[in-house]
C-alpha cells in the first residue's frame, strides 16, 4: 500500500507531463482580437532566429545562401528548418515535439487532422489579430476562410493556392501520369496505332526486340517494377487505371468525374487488369525479373541506363533518361497516346493543397511571422520561394528579367543554373551554389501555374514561351509532328479530349479510426503479396487461383469494414468537386 | 604504447600458452583450423571491400549491382560531397567526445556494479539486479522517454548522451559473470586485513578483469560511435550533432530529394551526370565505409587486452 | 590515455598479488567462506547499498519512470490533446490483435516464424564458443588478431546495405547465377532471394555471418579468465590438444554461455526486424514475417501510439516471464541463478 502510494507520487509528474498540452489549451479568451499591423520595416528589427518545423523540407539547419539572405535583408530573420523527412523516424519528431508542447515557431503541417489536434492542443496562434492587414493574402480570402471554417479564428494559410478555374489541370507541360514510351523506339517498330491497354504489349515486345540491351550492355526489358513505394495496393499496378481517370482513394479507385468506384480487387476492377497486364507481359518475356527484388534505386538507375522502354509517369522515365544528348538524338521518353485513355488530371485546388502554414502559439515575435507568410504571398515571395521541382524561377534580376517587349526569359545566369547544371550566386546576392541557396521550406503559397499579375505570365519559367523555344529539340518535335503540332503533352490531352480533371475541391478525406487503420494495415500488406505473385504467376490457372485467394483472405482481414469507409469517402469527395466544379467552374 | 606491445607480442611468442602445446595431429588440424578462418575472414571482409569499391565507383553503375571485384568509372566525388558537409567537424568532435567519455563512464559503472553485485552481503542484493535486469526487456516508448529527458533538463544536452546509458544491465551481469569466475580467495585475503570495499574494488578486482572491461569498452564505444537515435530524439541544437546523426540525415535528405522528383511536375530542367549524381545508395556505403574505418583501425588496440589473461595466466603456471 | 592507464595499474596489481592468491585452491574455499562471514557481521550491508543508490537512481529514473507511459495503451493517445484530451479505449488494442479468424491464422504463421528463427538462434548459439574456442587454437597473433578484426566487420554493416550486396550477388543476374551460368551448371537463373524455400535457412546464414565474429567476442574475452593451472595439470595428465578443449576450456566458458543463453530465450519473441525487413518480398513473406516486421508491416506503430505501447508492453511482460522460467530451469540444472 505504502509503496503503491509512493510509486503514484513519483510517477506523478510524468504523467503530468504526458497531459501537459491538453492543460495549457487553446487560449479561448473571447475577447475580439484587437487588429495588429504588420506593415513595419522589419530589416531594422532585433535579428531573431525562428524554428520551422516543416514537414515538406528535405533540409535541416539554417536557411543560407540567396533566399536567406532575402529574408535576412527584408525581415532580419534567420530560418532554422526543423525536418521531420530528413530527421528520420517518420513521424517520432512531430510526436515528441508535440507532446512536448512547442511544435516551432512556424509551422508547415498538414491540414484535416493535424491541424484541427495542434489547434485544440493549443500549439498554434490565432492569427486574427494579423490577418487584416496581410495584403497579399487577401486574393486568396475565399481559401483561407475554407481552411478555418468552424475552427473561432485564423489559425493556418493554405499552400499552392490557386486562381485558376479548379477544372482546370493544375499540371502545367505533362500529366502526372500518362504512358510514356522510349519515342525513338516506338518510331522504329513504326508509330503502331494502339487501341487499348493491352495493345501495348505487342508493340512493347518489338521495341524490346528492337532494343535488347540497355546501353551499357545489360539485358533491356520493356517493364520493370518495384516494390518500396507500395501502399493501399501495388503502386506500379494502380498506374494504368489512372489512364482510365481513375485515382485510388484507400481501396476504392474513384474516377475523376463521380461516374464509377471500384473496390481494387473485384475481378473486373481496373486494378485487376493491370495485375494482367502485367501477367501476360511476364509470360511474353517483357517484365525485368529484378522487379521482385530491387529497389526504387536500381530501378532508376535501369532507366538511366536505357535498359527500361515504359514508364507510366513523365517524372520517372523523362528524369532518368532524357538528358539533352540524347534528346538532341531524338531519343527519349514521350507520351504515345492509346485511343481511349482520358488520363487523371488533378484539378487546380482553388482552395490549396494538402498542407497549411501557421504560426507556433510559443513564437517569439507572431507579428514578424505573420508578415514573413504575407510576403511569400506576394509576387515576389512566390517568385523567390516556391519549391524547385515546381519549377521556381528564382529572384528577379538574377535568374530571370523582363524583356524589352514585356515577356520574361531567363537570364545567362538563369540558364545556367536551370539547363547546364548550376552556378555560383555572386556575392551581392549571397553568394554560394544557386542550389544550395534555394529556398529550402519546399512549399508552394501559390501554384507554380497561376499567373504572376506583376508580369502577366505563369510564376514558374517552365510555362514562359521563352524558354519553350530554347529547350526544343528532335525529340520534342517529332514528338509535336506526330501529335498534331502540339507542343506540350497536356496540351495535345486536352485537344483529343484524353484528359478528364478530377475539380480541385481540396477535400481530405477523415483520418481512419483506429479499427479501420489497423484492418487497412492488415488487408493491404495481403494484397500487395497477392499482386505480386499474381504478376509472376506460373499460367492463367495460377493467377486465377491467387486472384480468389486475394479476395478471401482480405475479406477475412477485415476489408469490406474498410472498403465501406473508403466508399463514403470517395462519395464525400466527389460531392466536394462538384460543389468546388459548379461555384468556380 | 607501441613499445609495450611489441614486447608483449615477443613474449607471447616465446611462452606458448598451455593449451598450444604440439600434439599427435598438430599439422593437419593447423591446416584446416588455419584454412577455415582465413575463408571466414574473406567472407566477411568481402562485404566491406565492396562497400569501398562501390563508393569509389560510378554511382549508376553501383546501384546496378555491377561493381563487383574492382572499382568501375572512379570518382571521389561522394567523398568529397559528405567531407564537405557543414557542422562535420563539430559533429565529429561531439561523438569523439561522447564516445570517450561515455565509454569511461559506462564501463566504470558496470566494473564497479558488477562487482557489487557479486557482494552477497548487501542488502536485498538480488531484489536490485533483478530490477536492474528486467530493464533490459522493458521499452516506455519515445514519448515518454522525450518527456522524462525534458523534464530532467536533459534535451539539448552533452549529457543526454552519457548520463542515461550509464547502467548497462547486460555489461553488468557480464562483469558479474567474469568476477564470479575468479578465485574467491583474492578478496577474502584483503577483507580480512580489513580493506574497504572501495579498495578491494580499485586494488585487488578491477586489475583483474582487462579482458572484460576491454569487452565492455569495446561494446560500449561501438554503440556510442554508432548511436544516432538519441540525437534524433533530445537534441535540436546543431552544435551537438553526432557525426552518426548528420551523416543519418545527409541520407536522409537524400532519399527525401528523390521521392521529392515524384511531386514535381512538369520539366525538371537539366540532368546532372547520372555517374556522380549521388543516390541515397551510394550515399549510404560512402558512410559506411567513412564510419566503420575507425572502428577498424582502433579495435586493433583493445584486442591485446585479450591476450593479456593469457599472459598473466602463463607467468602464473 | 585511458588505455595506456589501464595497462600500467593491471601490471603492478599483477605484480602485488601473489600467484598463489590469484588464483583459489579448490579446498582452501571452505575455510574463507567462514571468516567472511565473519566479516560480513562486522560491515553493514547498507553501506553496501548505499554505494549502488545512485545507480539504482538512474536506473529508476531512466527505466522505470518513463513506464508511466505504459498507460497510455489503455487510452487512443495524440499527443496533441494530451491523455485528458485522448479517449480512454481499455483493452481495445489489446483485443483488436486476435479479432479474427484469418487474422488469427496469420499470427499463428508469425508466431511460428519468430520461433523458429529464435530456435534456430538457439542451436547455433555454441558456435561463437567453438568459434572462440578454435580461433584460441591459433598460434600466430597477427593471424589471430586479423582474423579477429575482419570477422568482426559485417556486424558494423547496416542491414540494408547487407541486402544491396546480397542483391548484387544473388539476384537473377547477380554474380553467382551469371557464374554458374558461364560454367554451364544452370540454364535459368537460381532465384535465391524471392522464393519460399529454405527462408528460416538462409536468414539465419545471413545472421550468422553477420555476428558470429562479433559473438566471439565475449568467449575470447572469457577464455583469458580460465585459471592456467587447470591447463597446467590436464598437460601433467597427458592430455591431448582435444581433449583439454573438451574438458578445460569448453566447461569454463559455460558461465558465460549459460548466462547469454537465458538471456536470449528471454528475447525469444523480439527477433528485430531490419533482417527481415530488407529481405521481404511477396514471395518469402509467408515465412519471412517474425513479429517485430508484422508488427511493422501492418503499421500498427505508425500511426496509432497507443497500439504501439501496448505491444511494447505486452512483449516486455513476456520477456520478463521468460527470463524468470528460463533462470528457473538453469538453476534447476546448474545449480547457479542467473537472476
Amino acid at each position: 500500500m505504502k509503496s503503491r502510494k509512493v510509486a503514484t507520487i513519483l510517477v506523478a509528474p510524468l504523467l503530468g507531463a504526458l497531459s501537459l498540452t491538453a492543460c495549457t489549451g487553446p487560449g479561448s479568451d473571447d475577447e475580439p482580437a484587437t487588429p495588429v499591423s504588420i506593415d513595419q520595416d522589419w530589416s531594422e528589427a532585433d535579428p531573431i532566429t525562428v524554428d520551422v518545423f516543416d514537414g515538406l523540407a528535405n533540409y535541416m539547419g539554417i536557411q543560407g545562401g540567396w533566399f536567406g539572405e532575402i529574408v535576412k535583408e527584408k525581415f532580419n530573420m534567420e530560418l532554422n528548418i526543423i525536418a521531420p523527412n530528413v530527421a528520420g523516424g517518420g513521424d517520432t519528431l512531430y510526436n515528441t515535439r508535440v507532446s512536448g508542447g512547442d511544435l516551432g515557431d512556424l509551422i508547415v503541417a498538414d491540414k484535416g487532422q493535424q491541424m484541427d489536434e495542434l489547434i485544440a492542443g493549443g500549439l498554434l496562434l490565432d492569427a486574427q489579430a494579423y490577418y487584416g492587414s496581410m495584403e497579399n493574402v487577401t486574393p486568396y480570402d475565399d481559401a483561407v476562410a475554407k481552411l478555418n471554417e468552424d475552427k473561432d479564428g485564423v489559425y493556418g494559410f493554405p499552400t499552392a493556392v490557386s486562381s485558376l478555374k479548379p477544372t482546370e489541370p493544375s499540371e502545367g507541360l505533362d500529366p502526372t501520369f500518362g504512358p510514356y514510351l522510349r519515342w525513338d523506339l516506338f518510331a522504329e517498330v513504326g508509330y503502331p496505332e494502339i487501341t487499348t491497354l493491352e495493345d501495348l504489349l505487342p508493340v512493347l515486345q518489338e521495341m524490346q526486340d528492337a532494343q535488347p540491351e540497355g546501353e551499357n550492355g545489360q539485358k533491356a526489358y520493356a517493364i520493370s517494377l518495384f516494390g518500396d513505394w507500395d501502399g493501399n495496393m501495388m503502386v506500379t499496378a494502380k498506374q494504368p487505371a489512372t489512364l482510365y481517370g481513375y485515382d485510388e482513394l484507400g481501396f476504392v479507385l474513384a474516377r475523376a468525374d463521380g461516374s464509377d468506384y471500384q473496390s481494387i480487387i473485384d475481378s473486373d476492377s481496373e486494378y485487376v487488369r493491370a495485375l494482367k497486364f502485367y501477367f501476360e507481359a511476364n509470360q511474353m518475356g517483357l517484365v525485368d525479373p529484378e522487379s521482385t527484388t530491387q529497389n526504387y534505386d536500381t530501378m532508376f538507375s535501369k532507366y538511366q541506363n536505357g535498359q527500361v522502354l515504359l514508364s507510366w509517369w513523365p517524372w520517372l522515365g523523362q528524369s532518368a533518361f532524357n538528358t539533352e544528348e540524347r534528346m538532341a538524338e531524338g531519343k527519349g521518353f514521350e507520351l504515345v497516346p492509346m485511343q481511349d485513355q482520358q488520363i487523371f488530371s488533378y484539378g487546380a485546388e482553388v482552395y490549396g493543397g494538402k498542407q497549411f502554414l501557421g504560426i507556433g502559439s510559443g513564437a517569439e515575435d507572431p507579428a514578424r511571422l505573420a508578415a514573413f507568410i504575407d510576403w511569400l504571398y506576394s509576387p515576389e515571395g512566390v517568385m523567390a520561394n516556391s519549391s524547385q521541382t515546381m519549377g521556381s524561377a528564382g529572384p528577379e534580376g538574377l535568374t530571370w528579367e523582363l524583356g524589352d517587349d514585356g515577356e520574361p526569359a531567363l537570364t545567362d545566369f538563369g540558364r545556367q543554373v536551370f539547363l547546364e547544371g548550376g552556378a555560383d550566386v555572386p556575392a551581392e546576392w549571397g553568394g554560394g551554389d544557386y542550389a544550395d541557396g534555394v529556398s529550402a521550406l519546399n512549399v508552394s503559397t501559390v501554384l507554380p501555374k497561376d499567373v504572376n499579375p506583376e508580369i502577366g505570365f505563369p510564376y514558374s519559367y517552365t510555362y514562359w514561351p521563352s524558354y519553350q523555344e530554347t529547350v526544343a529539340n528532335p525529340l520534342t518535335e517529332d514528338w509535336s509532328a506526330r501529335m498534331g503540332g502540339a507542343t506540350t503533352t497536356v496540351e495535345f490531352l486536352e485537344a483529343n479530349d484524353q484528359v478528364i480533371v478530377a475539380p480541385g475541391s481540396s477535400y481530405t478525406a477523415p483520418a481512419d479510426t483506429s479499427e479501420v487503420e489497423a484492418n487497412r494495415n492488415q488487408a493491404k500488406a495481403s494484397i500487395i503479396e497477392h499482386s505480386w505473385k499474381m504478376v509472376f504467376a506460373k499460367n492463367e490457372d495460377e493467377f486465377d487461383k491467387l486472384l480468389t485467394s486475394m479476395q478471401e483472405t482480405a475479406n477475412g482481414l477485415g476489408y469490406e469494414t474498410v472498403l465501406e469507409f473508403d466508399m463514403a469517402n470517395a462519395e464525400a469527395q466527389n460531392e466536394s468537386r462538384e460543389a468546388v466544379a459548379a461555384e468556380f467552374g | 604504447m607501441t613499445t609495450e606491445s611489441t614486447a608483449e607480442v615477443k613474449t607471447t611468442r616465446a611462452r606458448k600458452p598451455p593449451s598450444m602445446q604440439r600434439t599427435r595431429g598438430d599439422v593437419p588440424f593447423a591446416i584446416v583450423n588455419y584454412g577455415g578462418f582465413l575463408l571466414m575472414a574473406l567472407l566477411c571482409a568481402y562485404p566491406f571491400y565492396y562497400l569501398i569499391i562501390n563508393s569509389i565507383s560510378a554511382n549508376d553503375a553501383s546501384a546496378l549491382g555491377d561493381v563487383r571485384l574492382f572499382p568501375q568509372g572512379f570518382h571521389l566525388s561522394n567523398y568529397q560531397q559528405i567531407l564537405g558537409l557543414d557542422g562535420l567537424t563539430s559533429a565529429a568532435i561531439v561523438s569523439v567526445a561522447r564516445t570517450i567519455i561515455g565509454t569511461v563512464c559506462t564501463v566504470l559503472a558496470s566494473a564497479f556494479l558488477g562487482f557489487m553485485f557479486t557482494q552477497e552481503r548487501m542488502w536485498a542484493r538480488s531484489l536490485w539486479y533483478r530490477l536492474m535486469i528486467f530493464t533490459m526487456y522493458f521499452s516506455a516508448g519515445l514519448i515518454p522517454m522525450y518527456i522524462t529527458m525534458k523534464t530532467l533538463g536533459l534535451t539539448n544536452s552533452f549529457w543526454v548522451y552519457i548520463i542515461p546509458v550509464i547502467v548497462q544491465p547486460f555489461n553488468i551481469i557480464l562483469v558479474k559473470t567474469y568476477v564470479e569466475s575468479m578465485p574467491r580467495s583474492l578478496q577474502e585475503a584483503a577483507e580480512i586485513d580489513g580493506a574497504s570495499t572501495f579498495r578491494i574494488f580499485f586494488r585487488i578486482i578491477l586489475p583483474n578483469m582487462t579482458p572484460i572491461l576491454a569487452t565492455v569498452a569495446i561494446f560500449t564505444a561501438v554503440a556510442q560511435w554508432n548511436s544516432f537515435q538519441d540525437t534524433l530524439l533530445f537534441i535540436t541544437d546543431q552544435k551537438l550533432y553526432s557525426l552518426q546523426y548528420l551523416l543519418y540525415t545527409y541520407t536522409n535528405q537524400a532519399s527525401s530529394l528523390a521521392q521529392a522528383a515524384q511531386n514535381a511536375q512538369g520539366n525538371l530542367g537539366s540532368i546532372v551526370s547520372a555517374a556522380t549524381s549521388q543516390t541515397p545508395t551510394s550515399i549510404r556505403m560512402t558512410v559506411a565505409v567513412l564510419v566503420v574505418l575507425p572502428i577498424i583501425f582502433i579495435y586493433p588496440l583493445f584486442q591485446k587486452y585479450f591476450v593479456k589473461g593469457i599472459m598473466l595466466g602463463a607467468v602464473k603456471g | 590515455m585511458s588505455l595506456t592507464q589501464g595497462t600500467s595499474t593491471s601490471t603492478r596489481a599483477a605484480a602485488v598479488v601473489a600467484p598463489g592468491e590469484l588464483r583459489a585452491d579448490p579446498d582452501k574455499r571452505g575455510r574463507a567462506r567462514e571468516s567472511r562471514r565473519q566479516v560480513k557481521s562486522t560491515k553493514s550491508s547498507k553501506t553496501m547499498f548505499l554505494l549502488i543508490l545512485p545507480f539504482l537512481i538512474l536506473v529508476f529514473l531512466f527505466s522505470y519512470l518513463p513506464l508511466a507511459g505504459w498507460v497510455t495503451s489503455f487510452y487512443d493517445y495524440r499527443p496533441a490533446l494530451g491523455m485528458s484530451g485522448s479517449e480512454f479505449v481499455g483493452l481495445q488494442w489489446f483485443e483488436m490483435l486476435v479479432s479474427s479468424p484469418t487474422q488469427l491464422r496469420q499470427i499463428g504463421q508469425v508466431l511460428t516464424n519468430t520461433l523458429a528463427m529464435s530456435f534456430l538462434g538457439f542451436a547455433t548459439s555454441l558456435l561463437p564458443v567453438f568459434f572462440a574456442m578454435l580461433l584460441n587454437e591459433i598460434r600466430a597473433p597477427w593471424f589471430r588478431n586479423s582474423v579477429q578484426t575482419l570477422t568482426t566487420l559485417p556486424n558494423f554493416i547496416s542491414w540494408v546495405l547487407v541486402y544491396m550486396i546480397a542483391f548484387s550477388l544473388f539476384s537473377t543476374t547477380g554474380l553467382v547465377n551469371s557464374v554458374l551460368h558461364d560454367w554451364g551448371i544452370i540454364t535459368a537463373p537460381i532465384k535465391f532471394l524471392d522464393t519460399d524455400q529454405h527462408v528460416w535457412l538462409t536468414m539465419l546464414l545471413w545472421s550468422l555471418w553477420k555476428g558470429l565474429g562479433w559473438g566471439a567476442i565475449l568467449y575470447l574475452a572469457a577464455i583469458t579468465a580460465i585459471d592456467p593451472a587447470l591447463y597446467e595439470s590436464a598437460r601433467i595428465d597427458g592430455a591431448g590438444r582435444f581433449q583439454i578443449m573438451r574438458y578445460i576450456t569448453f566447461p569454463q566458458l559455460m558461465p558465460t554461455y549459460v548466462v547469454l543463453l537465458v538471456l536470449s530465450i528471454a528475447n525469444m519473441l523480439n527477433n528485430g526486424m531490419e533482417q527481415f525487413y530488407v529481405f521481404q518480398n511477396a514471395f518469402n513473406k509467408e515465412y519471412i514475417q517474425v513479429l517485430d516486421l508484422y508488427v511493422y508491416n501492418i503499421g500498427i506503430t505508425g500511426n496509432s501510439l497507443s497500439m504501439a505501447t501496448a505491444i511494447g508492453m505486452l512483449k516486455s511482460l513476456i520477456s520478463v516471464l521468460l527470463l524468470v522460467a528460463a533462470n528457473a530451469v538453469a538453476k534447476r540444472a546448474r545449480g547457479t541463478s542467473i537472476i
